[in-house]
């Protein structure tokens, strides 16, 4: 059986004016990747460090966020760097549509767990057999 | 477009006490990676110190909540846990913070780590296996 591998260097960012919950995202994740995660308060700080430094394999960011929201942070990095991977949480159940509509891959409702974050990096951080090995999940 | 997390109606703000249990299952997790042999490496090392550091600390405030207030065991409002689950979470972080900074556990040592492990589980009924997270296999 071949054992699941990280993406090499993954870069993985995540924006929440909420520092609890933003820790908790971080711990869990660097936990997982084994790797250093960029972290920002606002959607502004993320945009302008996306845009002087390169965009990071995946963002995961609160709908509600200052100066640039979620939403639209969504668009501009679809626009931008279209193979980033975006993930938007809310407590909000109006906002699933929303992030549909500006192009998020994946809706992270509140309150969630570390096994939702898990199900994140197996998803869109787990590099894919090509050959489609069933030991791995998809 | 994948949907994660709570079903529409249960949807809320996280609360500090959802912070307390998430950070506990992910300690649970980092226990049972470290029992199974699985990698570390600096940056693992690192979260399951700032984990283990958040989980003692609030155990201890819960633990101090319990002794201010008193314990209701029939209380429907917070976590209300028994005042010895905590000490058994103070243990975890402890023990945890220790094999994250490299020292070996005796088999005694790991056979209690264990146990109390599994006393824990139980009682936030959390019974993730590890088998299936292939990626915590490689560092």
């Amino acid at each position: 059986m071949r054992e699941a591998a990280i993406i090499a260097n993954v870069k993985i960012a995540v924006i929440d004016e909420d520092v609890i919950v933003r820790d908790f995202i971080v711990s869990t994740l660097m936990y997982s990747v084994n790797r250093e995660l960029l972290t920002f308060d606002d959607g502004f700080d993320a945009w302008v460090y996306f845009e002087e430094s390169g965009f990071p394999d995946m963002i995961i960011a609160d709908v509600n966020l200052q100066e640039i929201d979620g939403l639209a942070l969504t668009s501009r990095v679809k626009k931008a760097s279209p193979g980033t991977v975006v993930v938007l949480f809310s407590d909000s159940p109006g906002n699933e549509t929303k992030a549909r509509e500006q192009g998020s891959d994946a809706f992270l409702a509140k309150p969630f767990g570390v096994n939702e974050l898990f199900s994140l990096v197996q998803t869109f951080v787990v590099e894919q057999d090509p050959a489609g090995d069933p030991s791995i999940p998809g | 477009m994948l949907r994660l997390g709570s079903k529409p109606e249960n949807m809320r703000e996280m609360e500090l006490d959802d912070i307390f249990i998430s950070r506990l299952q992910l300690l649970v997790i980092m226990t049972k990676s470290y029992l199974n042999k699985y990698p570390l490496g600096s940056y693992r090392e690192r979260s399951i110190l700032e984990n283990a550091g958040f989980v003692k600390v609030d155990a201890e405030e819960l633990a101090e909540d319990i002794v201010f207030f008193g314990w209701d065991e029939n209380a429907q409002n917070g976590l209300n846990f028994e005042p010895v689950f905590y000490q058994r979470v103070k243990l975890l972080a402890v023990m945890a913070e220790a094999f994250a900074k490299g020292h070996s556990l005796e088999a005694h040592k790991k056979e209690a780590l264990e146990k109390n492990l599994n006393t824990i589980c139980e009682a936030i009924t959390f019974s993730k296996t590890i088998s299936d997270m292939q990626f915590l296999k490689v560092a």
